[in-house]
């Protein structure tokens, strides 16, 4: 009766969050204040199991990471980086779009997503506007680009981060494991965006001279900020990397980082938590709660159960299930509520082989699939419907079919070429 | 007279006067109008801020000046200065061009506060606590419908205490 229940709270919670028909930070509070008072998860795993509770050390990897990322936004970089190489494509549409997707994939590895989003996406604007051509190309190969760079790293994408946390992956085997295929991905990408925006691709030389005329050295006011910033992010990346010979938790990492950050820009602490995007942590939190009651009551078990059962020692076919599952059902829900339920699945299916590396090829064709699922459609990952919004109130509206057109494409191409690599590696 | 007299005095008349009796008539814009319509009736009328109504003519936002020119400066500027600072003096005066014909509406915050309203039998104090307690230099005065019946500026506000309730 009480996995009926919590089962029921939760497609419910999971209704609203996924058509947006409510606030889903309040959607996942009342949710997981039901569990609560219900009984279907003892209050006080709630606060303290790892397993089966709220996951702290994703709440404060990811407030680290936002403490850090809040700093580094002030330094004026990203418009730095993304003028000088508009300057240096000089109003050629392909160019253009090649060099900001190769500063959005690199920087979405270590910043998330809808971070990288908000730096890059502006920016595009004006220059798109300089040059008087439609910005939602750009936009849009950005925000692919950006979600294929993210699935890289620990850090990178947030279903990354649960996941991690959850398998007990660390920074390392993320690169390892990973980085080469989304490199690979990439690459495809970019040489397919000549033909997917073939049409988009405008060159009007006589506006150049605009784009020439913005002052990208404008941007960095306090070099000495900017340069003590990268030395202090370098660090928490090393220390993210040094995981095996630290054994620091990448959370603990990202807490120091952030405080040492603190420091020596001297930035204020008032405006820097304010940059905390706390309704994200929030909505975290309640998260966790909602898919303890659903761990509590066995409804978790016996999805697991089942799933062990369908596939018996056949582990490429669960690998392929996984993979192709979690896109199809990424490019629908938001992928972070999708893989915070999933990952106690997949632990179950996980802990019945005896094979530790191939329980860990499920998991990288698990994140494969959220990863590269949140390019599915408009609605798909946070960083989608952050630009979106972001191209809207800038009068250069992309609509859900606008962009899903070729979302869709290029998550068939790189689930595709994920299930390959997944294939040659693992099995 | 005695200063008890005087305080009084000043009493009754501060009493006296309510929101209604230094209302004025201010020209008011709709969410369906473009911001730089917005802007004009701001400009050439003089207004410490902005009163958008609704279709029912019953105010829907009151705006002070800098909520008006938040409208006015793309969203992308505001939040990162950096991005404010690499454009060139040549663009920079042409900001209001990239608002196009983009509506109140259009750019008007999600979260929109309670629109700063008093009734029409409203005294002084409410209408100067209000305007402190919201940061606006204006205030819309209602009838009991909730409809527009007038507006106070900070500087009409000021003007009428020091008027009526001042030393002689």
């Amino acid at each position: 009766m009480s996995a009926v229940l919590a089962l029921a709270i939760f497609l419910v919670a999971f209704f609203f969050i996924a058509t947006e028909k409510a606030n889903k930070v309040k959607v996942v509070l009342v949710a997981a204040g039901l569990m609560a008072v219900f009984g279907l998860v003892p209050g006080s795993e709630v606060f303290f199991s790892e397993h089966s509770g709220i996951d702290w050390n994703v709440i404060f990897l990811l407030f680290g990471m936002m403490i850090i990322v809040g700093i580094v936004k002030q330094t004026g970089v990203f418009d730095y980086l993304a003028i000088w190489a508009a300057k240096k494509a000089r109003g050629r549409p392909y160019r253009l779009m090649v060099m900001l997707m190769v500063i959005t994939a690199i920087a979405s590895p270590f910043l998330d997503n809808v971070t990288t989003i908000m730096l890059v996406a502006p920016v595009t604007i004006v220059v798109c506007n300089r040059l008087r051509i439609a910005a939602q190309p750009y936009l849009i190969a950005e925000v692919l680009a950006s979600n294929i760079g993210g699935a890289a790293t620990l850090i990178g994408d947030p279903p990354n981060i649960i996941i991690g946390s959850r398998a007990g992956l660390t920074f390392t085997d993320f690169l390892v494991h990973m980085a080469p295929i989304v490199a690979v991905v990439f690459v495809v990408f970019v040489l397919l965006t000549k033909v997917l925006f073939r049409k988009s691709f405008q060159y009007n030389a006589e506006h150049v001279e605009a784009v020439m005329a913005l002052q990208e050295k404008r941007a960095i006011t306090d070099p000495a900020m900017l340069r003590r910033c990268l030395i202090v992010f370098t660090g928490v990346v090393i220390g993210f990397g040094l995981h095996a010979v630290l054994h620091l938790d990448p959370a603990i990492v990202a807490l120091v980082g952030a405080g040492v950050m603190l420091l020596v820009t001297r930035a204020d602490v008032n405006d820097v938590l304010a940059e905390v995007e706390w309704p994200t942590l929030t909505f975290f939190m309640g998260l966790f709660v909602m898919v303890a009651g659903l761990v509590h009551t066995g409804v978790i078990e016996t999805v697991g159960t089942w799933a062990v059962s369908a596939f018996g020692d056949n582990y490429f076919a669960a690998a392929t299930a996984l993979l192709f599952g979690s896109s199809v059902l990424g490019a629908f829900f938001d992928n972070i509520p999708y893989v915070a339920t999933m990952t106690p699945v997949v632990e179950g299916m996980v802990a019945e082989i005896p094979d530790a590396a191939t329980g860990q090829s499920l998991w990288w064709a698990f994140a494969l699939g959220a990863d590269f699922g949140g390019n599915g459609t408009a609605v798909a990952a946070s960083a989608n419907v952050v630009a979106l919004g972001i191209a809207a109130r800038a009068g250069h509206r992309i609509s859900f079919w606008q962009f899903t057109r070729y979302g869709i494409v290029v998550t068939l191409i790189s689930t595709v070429m994920a299930w390959v690599y997944v294939w040659l590696r693992y099995f | 007279m005695s200063t008890a007299g005087q305080l009084a005095g000043r009493t009754e008349r501060a009493d006296a006067m309510q929101a209604r009796d230094i209302a004025i008539n201010v020209p008011t814009v709709t969410v369906d109008d473009p911001i730089t319509k917005a802007v004009r009736v701001m400009a050439v009328n003089r207004l410490p801020g902005l009163i958008v109504v609704d279709d029912r003519a019953r105010p829907w936002t009151v705006l002070p000046g800098t909520q008006v020119l938040r409208l006015a400066v793309p969203q992308s500027y505001q939040e990162d200065p950096a991005l404010a600072r690499v454009v060139d003096e040549g663009h920079a005066d042409l900001f209001w061009m990239e608002l196009a014909d983009r509506t109140v509406g259009d750019v008007a915050p999600n979260h929109r506060a309670k629109p700063a309203t008093v009734r029409a039998d409203a005294t002084l104090l409410e209408v100067a606590a209000l305007m402190a307690r919201q940061h606006s230099p204006l205030v819309a005065v209602i009838d009991d419908d909730g409809a527009l019946v007038g507006a106070i500026t900070l500087d009409r506000l000021i003007t009428s205490l020091a008027v009526y309730t001042g030393e002689d």
